[in-house]
């Protein structure tokens, strides 16, 4: 019964395609059967004439080059290359990404090939009724009126596919293939379904790196999110108090801090904390020789994961103070002299006033800097440059964070790195980070009442 | 009498810490700052010729150094010239991207917007570098591998998946301008380039900006496009590539890179709170 069920819902598009065929007009038959033939029949013949030109483009593009591709998709190259043989092979990563890209180009053709059988119907419809059908001129006016929005969209969304989709979806499909710096061109990578996976989570150094990483990951997500945003909300609470002057000086010191490139203050820190560092200098000063730490070291955990978090407060704190100031600007200062009259004191007042109005205003931006720290690649890569293979962990150490780890895997080991694990993890990477901004961002009222101030 | 004084006390005491705590805070963000320019005089140059904060002697021949040396370690005027060539194309060429789309999302309803901003938010958590092969290997078949052109390309391209803030500028607009325009027989075309356009110059401003000073600091993306030939080099990638006893050297080129960009920020300081703010309610 539910097996006949899930058949019939199965069939259903295609019943229904068949009855669009049945009752629909000549014209549309026509562009069904040559893409802009019934646009001509329809009158249309610039438009025809255009939509006809592409499917002899898309045609020779896919007798010429696309079919090859296609099918190289699924076999990742049958003949292995041999320098010494001079055999020149497939390179299985280039057939992977352009199999992925004549998909993306197939898709796009079938886009236009149902928008092309749909706009001859509907215009056939429209002279049955005796309107007028617009000429060449005018469709290409309507692209800069009614369709603008085609017009503007079209070159970011082309440029977004092809170096941001292309790219993760080979990333994504590189997950299920054997592809190693071992398993590279000229050698012949293969599709091994989850066996990234699986050896992710059964051999054990693996295991437990990805705990102790995802254990630390979230605690430095959660910790360096806290600091920021209520390192930069008390900041700018404390600018803004009537008895402060000179507010635009003491706003000056955390703007200087934001402008200066991240890079170079983390790489900066990295020598203030180093074994024979100004910071190690102090202390041994102020408390004798057994006082200095090793911060950044190896093996060091807890105190590079403090110095990683300091470094980071310092980093981010200026723009969420920007922030914070900005929104705090927008603030109705009534709310404030009535609680005053109410007799609430300084912390009431920032309890039930401040924060649910902030925490209102910010809330997009509070996910995605949460999601930014979790993915924070920067620190643990500047501040412990080239410390790698911690002890008890692989490929890793104290501070990094499942990204770091990723590329560790991909790039750091010299001459024997994991791309295919390495995409496993960015996989699990993504769907953490990917389910939890999602459900965020829609649940957020600022998404759901983004008409509000229209 | 007593009761006034004690409020009069109490307020100074309010005052007092607030302001300690306000110069401990400066004093935090001031002198690493400080310390680097310091730092860039050392005559030495190495980071173990150091005296707790401070060089053990000083002079001008790091920053001569920084602009007449040209060796494989030390290219600057080279890099330099590398970084503005792109961070200035790539800066147009992505405030034309991002105008275009986050104008689109905010003023048109179409049939699969939702869907696109669903979408874009999901790649937008996909940061760019764990895409690092696939880059390899695409940039490699269009010829842009080791190639400045490349690192405009990417940059540019993917400069539209952050386009949430300029549509939350965008999405202040109120609509009733829109309407009387096309009351007035405008076109959208028409309605973009004659309204939207001068109504938000201070969003392009502000999109420009930010769009120039990522990829004059940006570090990653240099790294994985420009391997090998250092005469390609961006200043980020080159001076994170000297070692401990070219710290001055370090110093000093980070210094005249960060230079602009704090001018650059303070001049706008009042702007860049207004341009975040409008983002952040609305997004």
């Amino acid at each position: 019964m539910r097996q006949d069920k899930m058949l019939r819902a199965a069939g259903e598009p295609f019943r229904k395609l068949g009855r669009f065929f049945k009752t629909c007009g000549t014209s549309a038959k026509c562009s069904a059967a040559l893409m802009g033939l019934g646009q001509i029949r329809n009158g249309q013949v610039g438009k025809g004439v255009v939509l006809m030109l592409a499917e002899i483009a898309f045609l020779a593009y896919f007798v010429l080059v696309g079919a090859k591709d296609l099918i190289g998709l699924f076999t990742l190259g049958l003949t292995e290359g041999d320098p010494i043989l001079g055999i020149a092979g497939d390179n299985s990563i280039t057939m992977l990404i352009r199999g992925v890209l004549s998909v993306i180009v197939l898709l796009g053709m079938a886009y236009l090939y149902v928008q092309n059988v749909r706009d001859a119907e509907k215009t056939a419809l429209r002279a049955q009724a005796g309107r007028p059908v617009n000429g060449f001129r005018q469709s290409l006016r309507t692209l800069l009126d009614e369709k603008f929005y085609f017009v503007t969209l079209a070159l970011p969304v082309a440029g977004v596919l092809l170096f941001n989709v292309l790219p993760i979806v080979f990333t994504v499909l590189t997950a299920f293939t054997d592809y190693s710096s071992n398993v590279a061109p000229p050698r012949l990578v293969s599709w091994i379904g989850f066996g990234n996976f699986a050896e992710l989570f059964t051999k054990v150094s693996y295991v437990s790196t990805i705990g102790k990483i995802f254990y630390w990951n979230v605690i430095w997500a959660v910790l360096s999110t806290f600091f920021s945003y209520f390192g930069g909300l008390c900041l700018a609470l404390l600018i803004n108090k009537k008895c402060v002057r000179g507010k635009t000086v003491w706003r000056a010191f955390p703007i200087l801090a934001y402008a200066v490139p991240g890079f170079i203050t983390m790489i900066g820190f990295r020598y203030m904390f180093s074994g024979m560092g100004p910071i190690n200098w102090l202390l041994v000063k102020l408390w004798g020789e057994g006082a200095s730490v090793d911060f950044l070291d190896i093996n060091s955990v807890w105190a590079a994961r403090a110095v990683c978090l300091l470094v980071n407060t310092w980093v981010t704190v200026p723009a969420s103070m920007l922030l914070s100031t900005s929104v705090l600007s927008n603030m109705n200062k009534d709310m404030y002299e009535a609680a005053d009259l109410d007799g609430a004191n300084g912390m009431q007042q920032f309890v039930y006033l401040t924060l649910p109005f902030v925490f209102f205003a910010t809330m997009p931006i509070l996910i995605s800097q949460f999601i930014g720290n979790f993915n924070n690649f920067g620190i643990s890569f500047f501040l412990r440059r080239g410390v790698i293979n911690a002890a008890e962990y692989e490929r890793a150490n104290s501070t990094d964070l499942l990204i770091n780890w990723l590329y560790n895997l991909a790039l750091g080991g010299g001459s024997d790195n994991y791309y295919g694990i390495a995409s496993a993890v960015s996989i699990l990477i993504f769907v953490i980070t990917g389910t939890f901004s999602l459900i965020a961002y829609v649940t957020s009222p600022s998404y759901k009442r983004e008409d509000t101030y229209k | 009498m007593t009761k006034s004084k004690s409020i009069r006390v109490k307020r100074i005491a309010d005052s007092a810490w607030t302001h300690i705590v306000l110069l401990v805070v400066a004093f935090l963000f001031f002198f690493p700052c400080v310390w680097l320019v310091i730092s860039s005089f050392s005559s030495t140059g190495s980071i173990y010729d150091y005296v707790g904060f401070f060089p053990k002697g000083y002079s001008f021949s790091t920053w001569a150094d920084l602009f007449t040396e040209k060796t494989p370690s030390n290219n600057y005027p080279v890099w330099l010239g590398n970084t503005f060539y792109v961070a200035i194309l790539s800066s147009i060429f992505s405030t034309v991207l991002v105008i275009l789309t986050a104008y689109t999302m905010s003023r048109f309803r179409f049939k699969s917007r939702k869907t696109m901003m669903k979408m874009t938010l999901l790649f937008g958590i996909f940061p760019n570098f764990m895409n690092m092969t696939a880059l390899f290997v695409i940039m490699t078949q269009l010829h842009l591998f080791n190639n400045l052109n490349g690192l405009i390309v990417l940059y540019s391209c993917s400069a539209p998946i952050g386009y949430l803030t300029q549509k939350g500028f965008f999405d202040t607009i109120p609509n009733s301008i829109y309407d009387a325009a096309r009351i007035d027989g405008a076109n959208n075309l028409q309605v973009f380039v004659k309204m939207t356009l001068p109504l938000s110059k201070a969003m392009i401003v502000y999109t420009a900006l930010t769009s120039f000073t990522f990829p004059w600091s940006d570090f990653i993306l240099p790294q994985m496009l420009l391997g090998g030939n250092k005469d390609n080099y961006t200043v980020a990638i080159g001076l994170n590539e000297m070692t401990d006893d070219m710290f001055s050297l370090f110093a000093a080129g980070s210094v005249f890179i960060a230079v602009p960009i704090v001018l650059l920020y303070f001049s706008l300081a009042g702007f860049l709170v207004n341009g975040v703010a409008a983002g952040a309610v609305k997004e």
